[in-house]
């Protein structure tokens, strides 16, 4: 099964950034006109355009940036002037820190509430809970960060503001992971680590709240579907303890439950991003946003290419999960 | 027997009777959608009637009323630029629904065929397009669609054709579901006796029996086409301020925010969460009427 995701994920890969790269290459913005001035004349343009090998049929284009994919090499961000694979590979602890967090506290939070509504199905609480997932689902991402960080830090002052990952008076620790809370703990500086929560705090709740609202509506409907299913109800017919009952329902939703939250977690980079941007995050998110937004060709096919293979290794990883969580699945 | 009348003639119910007794029934069985439909239609009647309703034009500005905070002569403020941000919500419904109703046109008319013919004819053709629609699935949309757009030129137009086209995939994944399961039915074997032709089949005999599954997404689908335009819009991607579009007031607004002038971002970002909300309610209670693998729910 792993051999086959993985075989599959190739041409899946080739398509993905041969779509981008057709995208990027057709559309209205000319980087040789950035790169080259307003004051060019005709020549210094078909200099920098044959410097950057733009003036090559496209398909042969392709074929030599396929090349260089191959070795690690996606091109030069024309905002940063440096590799992006450099660029992109900094900033992916940065990201991960975030979502992981708070796609953890999502979850936890997402679980129970959908398995309480599952149990509790057309009562009160089923009711309540499936009105605030609804909106959860309505709040745009951004808009719901921006509000955060009205009320918490310009209302109430609780948290610091929205900039950046530490404050703007700690020189930031030693790189060894690169995410400042683990660093900073790592360098034994409670300040910075102190600091680095604090900023941490908003942008993952924010994070937490995007993902529970999707989490909690597929868990109830697994878990409804479970406890309607055949098997659940011999087993009440057959004089099981409620208590008995709900562990059979927990466990055979332990797997669809894994599964959805793994499929969640490559939609949710895309959230992440705008969540990223508005605190000034600084990670993969606002670094592939900026560069949609200013046209830099390479860094956007760098973004594009981090999220595919972040979702290919969430994939596999979910696999593996499903294998241990399911016995049954070894056989297939 | 209980619709007969004292003269023994069966009694006829009016058409209003049986709308009204089935939104009664609705109403009983999902009261969320129809909180979800009059949301709908509230704003439905702000866009219709917003040149009544607005106190000032939208993009007039009064260079004396910058940033006001709510008053009796601008109840929601004024912006940054001097103009009245009520009139300004207002007038950001008629983009709200002027996005949101072309996407969901387009997706279907779009999905609708490729997800028939897909369903129908299988096989290798049938495989290629769901490998896509897959590709389509993994990957976060609000990229997708800012690349998009961003490549073709930020112009409302585009930005309606990105997000229908985007869209499409999922009616064609629930359209060839039901194509899938009717696909060996005798009422489309019959109709391939008799000679019609595949176009025939799909459109006449299989559309109206598929289509069920695709209208139930509908609300849903226009829910996230208010969102992702309001994205763009909050991105600088597409519309542009001084437009009143509810995105790009967001973006204006989210710069005075921490500074207090709330009202600038808070207003138009509240009319947004309503009718998402309002669509996503509505789509909730459509799918459970249209789709009876739902409306069990379980027990």
């Amino acid at each position: 099964m792993l051999m086959r995701r993985l075989v599959l994920a190739i041409p899946l890969l080739i398509g993905i950034l041969f779509f981008t790269f057709m995208l990027i290459r057709l559309g209205g913005q000319d980087p040789v006109g950035l790169l080259a001035g307003p004051t060019a004349t005709t020549e210094e343009i078909e200099i920098v355009r044959a410097e950057l090998g733009l003036d090559k049929p496209l398909f042969t284009q392709f074929w030599l940036f396929l090349g260089d994919v191959v070795q690690g090499d996606i091109g030069k961000s024309w905002i940063s002037n440096r590799s992006v694979t450099l660029d992109i590979l900094e900033r992916i602890p940065i990201t991960l820190e975030l979502l992981l967090w708070g796609v953890a506290l999502g979850s936890v939070i997402g679980v129970p509430v959908g398995l309480r509504a599952a149990f509790r199905h057309d009562k009160w609480f089923d009711h309540i809970s499936r009105g605030i997932s609804l909106l959860g689902f309505s709040i745009p991402t951004y808009f719901l960060a921006l509000l955060l960080l009205f009320v918490f830090f310009f209302l109430l002052g609780w948290s610091p503001p929205g900039m950046g990952r530490i404050s703007l008076l700690i020189s930031p620790p030693p790189t060894v992971t690169g995410s400042y809370l683990i660093d900073g703990l790592l360098a034994g500086d409670l300040e910075v680590a102190r600091s680095a929560v604090a900023q941490l705090i908003l942008p993952i709740i924010a994070v937490a709240i995007i993902s529970a609202a999707p989490i909690v509506k597929h868990t109830r409907a697994i878990a409804l579907e479970i406890i309607s299913s055949d098997f659940v109800r011999f087993a009440r017919a057959s004089g099981l303890p409620s208590e008995k009952v709900s562990r059979i329902v927990l466990k055979n939703s332990s797997t669809p439950v894994t599964t959805f939250i793994g499929t969640e977690l490559t939609g949710l980079v895309g959230s992440v991003s705008l969540i990223e941007f508005v605190f000034a995050w600084g990670g993969v998110g606002q670094y592939g946003l900026n560069a949609i937004i200013r046209g830099d060709f390479a860094a956007v096919q760098g973004y594009v290419l981090f999220l595919a293979l972040f979702s290919l290794v969430v994939f596999i990883i979910v696999d593996l999960l499903v294998l241990v969580l399911e016995p049954r699945a070894v056989a297939e | 027997m209980a619709d007969l009348a004292l003269d023994g003639a069966p009694k006829e119910r009016s058409t209003i009777e049986k709308v009204w007794g089935k939104v009664v029934g609705i109403s009983r069985r999902s009261p969320t959608s129809i909180i979800g439909f009059v949301i709908i239609l509230f704003f439905g009647f702000l866009a219709l009637l917003a040149p009544l309703l607005m106190p000032y034009d939208p993009i007039a500005a009064n260079p004396n009323l910058i940033l006001s905070g709510p008053s009796a002569a601008h109840w929601f403020g004024t912006d940054g630029n001097g103009m009245d941000v009520f009139s300004r919500v207002i007038f950001g419904s008629r983009f709200a629904f002027g996005i949101a109703i072309p996407v969901v046109i387009i997706a279907l008319s779009i999905g609708i065929p490729i997800g028939l013919y897909s369903g129908y004819k299988g096989g290798n053709i049938d495989e290629a397009i769901m490998r896509v629609v897959d590709a389509f699935r993994v990957f976060p949309s609000i990229i997708l669609a800012l690349a998009v757009v961003a490549a073709a030129g930020p112009s409302l137009l585009n930005v309606v054709l990105v997000i229908g086209i985007l869209d499409a995939p999922i009616f064609v994944r629930v359209v060839r579901a039901e194509v899938l399961a009717l696909r060996s039915s005798s009422f489309v074997e019959s109709g391939l006796i008799v000679g019609n032709p595949t176009w025939r089949i799909l459109f006449v005999h299989l559309l109206p029996n598929a289509i069920q599954g695709a209208m139930a997404q509908t609300a849903v689908r226009a829910a996230w086409a208010v969102r992702i335009s309001a994205t763009l819009a909050f991105l600088g991607i597409g519309i542009q301020p001084p437009t009143p579009e509810w995105g790009a007031m967001i973006r204006q607004g989210a710069e005075f925010m921490v500074n207090g002038q709330w009202w600038v971002g808070i207003f138009p970002g509240v009319a947004l969460i309503l009718m998402v909300l309002g669509f996503n309610m509505f789509g909730d209670g459509l799918q459970d009427l249209l789709d009876p693998k739902r409306r069990s729910g379980g027990k």
